[in-house]
This record gives structure tokens, sequence and C-alpha cells, in this order.
């Protein structure tokens, strides 16, 4: 049995009333396994740092539900028992205190159970972090470097990362990722899984780290499940041939060219390419699609059917 | 350190280049039966990649008798005499059979007749028994 560390049902969040309403987060469902490292991603605007703050307990569901390991966060006294297992960095890397180290005295006294000195001590020396220097005075990426080690030192059950890389250099991005395997994955207490949820742009990133992946547009959500599966169902296709097939559940996106089509294909593509070929077409090439890809196919597709409504859309 | 690198462009998926790239360093002798591999996490942070996922090639490695897992005390290159020797022919040839289509599609593309590629094969061969043979007498890499 899966379980989940957050599961959302039917999520909406309004934003405003009447005909000037934003639906931020539109009928979302939402499954984070237990023990997964989960990249949530969208472009600009899609909803994700609003469903993150949901499930933090700071903002409120419009409708439907959100649970963080079974609990509501946006209720007392539940609320307690969810942020005292979820370490979180915020979209906008704002924490309260004078200096890194002021920063991190604070917080190790809302942990004292989890919180691991050294631990916080070697997430400083790998980062590089300027422990001393004033908060006002850092840069962008010494302040996500700040955030993260807050989070990751607190040791917790589920860690929430919103668009951890902002700002870091390549060889930070780097040391980050070696840490978020080896320090954030490992069980604590009683073989307990550990959960890392990330939001991120970075698409190579994620890709090499998650394990399952969630692909949100407009509140939505596009696509969810186990990378490797994910991967498995997308197929860029080229395929000669007359009669070719314009619309199947199998076909994302086609396009014709002189010589030949090109499918880009997101379900049982071996199953459709049989068929093409007991119909006599040839299929020249096939080449699977990097996450990057499918993320570019997925979202402008989801544009193309949004903005028109003659087109066959193959949802 | 194990000689592992990961492409994420390639659209080969992770486990399987990992997979491949241990098989193919048992082949050419780089590693030899009962040297140890690091632990499944040590792996991931290495490479930067999900600890499941080396998880999943671990398996699928030991499934197929390249790997042995001594519960509590690692894992471990199989001796090469269990391996795949217990495949029936007909398995073995199913196996080798895409990766064979996947050539002859290549070779005549770039229009390479028959007789070449055979004679590239046969090299390949050689240049693999070669690396076995330099690396036999040495003992095994240390891990660190």
């Amino acid at each position: 049995m899966t379980t989940y560390a957050i599961q959302t049902e039917n999520l909406v969040k309004t934003y405003g009333h009447g005909r000037s309403a934003t639906h931020a987060i539109n009928g979302l469902s939402l499954n984070v396994p237990e023990g997964s490292i989960y990249g949530l991603l969208g472009r600009n605007s899609a909803g994700k740092s609003t469903t993150i703050r949901m499930a933090m307990g700071l903002a409120r569901p419009s409708s439907g539900t959100m649970r963080v390991f079974g609990l509501n966060p946006a209720v007392d006294p539940e609320r307690v028992t969810v942020l005292n297992q979820v370490g979180f960095v915020p979209e906008d890397k704002a924490l309260i205190g004078s200096s890194p180290r002021k920063i991190f005295e604070l917080n190790r006294s809302f942990y004292p159970s989890t919180w691991s000195d050294s631990l916080a001590r070697k997430l400083i020396a790998r980062l590089e972090l300027p422990l001393d220097k004033a908060w006002a005075a850092l840069s962008l990426g010494n302040k996500t470097k700040a955030a993260l080690i807050c989070a990751i030192a607190q040791r917790s059950r589920l860690l929430i990362l919103d668009e951890p890389t902002t700002g870091l250099d390549p060889v930070v991005l780097d040391e980050l990722l070696r840490i978020l395997v080896e320090d954030c994955t490992a069980p604590i207490a009683n073989d307990q899984p550990r959960t890392i949820l990330l939001s991120s742009h970075q698409l190579a990133e994620i890709e090499q780290i998650a394990d399952h992946i969630g692909i949100m547009d407009r509140g939505r959500l596009l696509l969810e499940g186990p990378l490797d599966e994910i991967r498995a169902r997308f197929l860029r296709v080229t395929v000669t041939g007359e009669n070719l097939p314009r619309i199947s559940p199998s076909i994302l996106s086609v396009k014709r060219e002189p010589h030949a089509t090109q499918y880009v294909l997101q379900h049982n593509p071996e199953l459709f390419l049989s068929d093409l070929r007991s119909q006599g077409a040839t299929v020249a090439e096939t080449m699977p699609l990097s996450l990057n890809e499918i993320f570019l196919e997925l979202c402008r597709t989801h544009d193309h059917a949004e903005d028109t409504v003659d087109f066959g859309a193959a949802r | 350190m194990l000689p592992l690198h990961i492409s994420a462009s390639s659209g080969v998926p992770v486990y399987l280049q990992l997979e491949h790239q241990i098989k193919q360093a048992v082949a050419s002798g780089l590693l030899q039966p009962g040297d140890p591999l690091p632990s499944t996490r040590r792996t991931a942070a290495d490479l930067r990649i999900n600890p499941n996922t080396v998880a999943r090639a671990f398996q699928n490695l030991e499934r197929e008798g390249v790997i042995r897992t001594v519960p509590g005390g690692g894992t471990f290159i199989a001796s090469l005499n269990g391996l795949q020797s217990g495949l029936l022919k007909t398995e073995k040839l199913r196996r080798l059979r895409p990766i064979a289509e996947q050539l002859v599609v290549e070779a005549s593309q770039l229009r390479v007749p028959s007789a070449d590629l055979h004679k590239l094969l046969d090299a390949a061969l050689i240049a693999l028994e070669n690396s076995r043979r330099t690396r036999t007498p040495e003992s095994s890499g240390e891990d660190q």
C-alpha cells in the first residue's frame, strides 16, 4: 500500500470575487507518495507555489481538500503536527534574523528533537555560506543557501522546496543535488521514509533526482506519475506511408512534412506503431523524449486545446 | 570509485544506463568477481540521481546474476561462471536481438556492406578479449 505525504482532492483556490475572480488552483488532485523525490513542474503562475502554501497552512483552500500525512494543515492543532514534520524553503527565501548564524540559532530552538548541528555545519561548509554577513547584504544565492540549510538541518520527514535553485551557481547546484540525495532521503527514525517535494524550472536537474513528477498548468495537473513510466509513454516517431491517422488517444501532436509525418505519442506507443506497420506504414525513426521536451509538448498542446475548439484535442 | 556516468539528455532511462555500464565494466574486466559495489545511497549521491533508481538497477542486475547481495554485508560482483550460463541460448539471443537490429539499421543507413559489418563485430570481440587479458593479472581495483 502506497501512503502519501501529500494528497489533494479537487483542490480549488480562488482569489477575488465575481467576475474578477482568479482561479489560482482549479480542481487539483495531487498525490505525493511517501519516500519519493517528487518534482512539481509548471510554468510561471501555474499554481505551484499556491499549492505549496496550502500544504504549509499559509493559505486556505476555497474548496476541496489538502492533506499532509493525512492531516489538515489549515486548522489547529493539526497544523502544528504538520509543521513539526516539514522542512520548508519558501519561494521568496525570506527569513527572520540579522545574519545566517542568528537565523540558524532561532530555527534550531523550534526543532529541539530533530535539528542537527553537525549537519548544519557540514552544509555551511559544503555550500560555502558566509555565516556572519548581514542578511540584507547577502546575495540572492546566499539567501537561498541559508533557507536550504535551515530546512535541511531540521531533518524533517517531509522537505518542501519551492524553487530551491534560485540564484545558485552550477557548482553549488551540483552540491545541493548531492546533499538532497545523501542527507535528505535516508530514514532517521523507525525506518520512516522521507519525502522531498520540489518545484523548479530546472528540468534537467529534476529529471536526474526525481522519481515522481507532476506537471501543472493553470491550476490543474496535466500529468503525474513515476518518471520512468512517463518516459516510457512518450515517444517521438517519424513515419512514412499513406493515409496516416490524425486522431488517436496515442497522439499528442502531429506534424506533417513533405516526406514524412512526425508524431509525438503520449500513450501506448508500441501498440500505435504496430497498428501503423500492419497498415503498411514505415516507421523511419523513434526517439525518446527528455523531460524538458515532454514538458514543452504538453504545455504547447494544452495551450492549443484551450485556445481553439475545433482541433481534435488528444486529451 | 565505479566508472559510472549518467547522461540525462540521452533519453535512455537512468537505471538502464547504470545496468549497461556495470555489465560493460564486468565484461571488460574492470570489475572482477568479488569486487564490492558502493551502497545504493552512496552511488546515488555520487551520481546525483534518485536512490530508488539505483536500487532498481541493482535489483535487475541481481536478477540477471551479474551482482549478488549479501544480507547486511553489501553488494558484490558475482562470479562469472554462475553468470548467465544458466540462461537458455534462446533467451540469450532474445536479449541481444534488439541491439543487433539497431546495429543493422545504422549500418544500412551508412551503406556499410555486410562483410565490413562482420569485420567490425570481430574486431570489437577481439578488443574486448584483449582488454580482459591485460586486466586479469592485476589485482582488482580498490574502491574508496
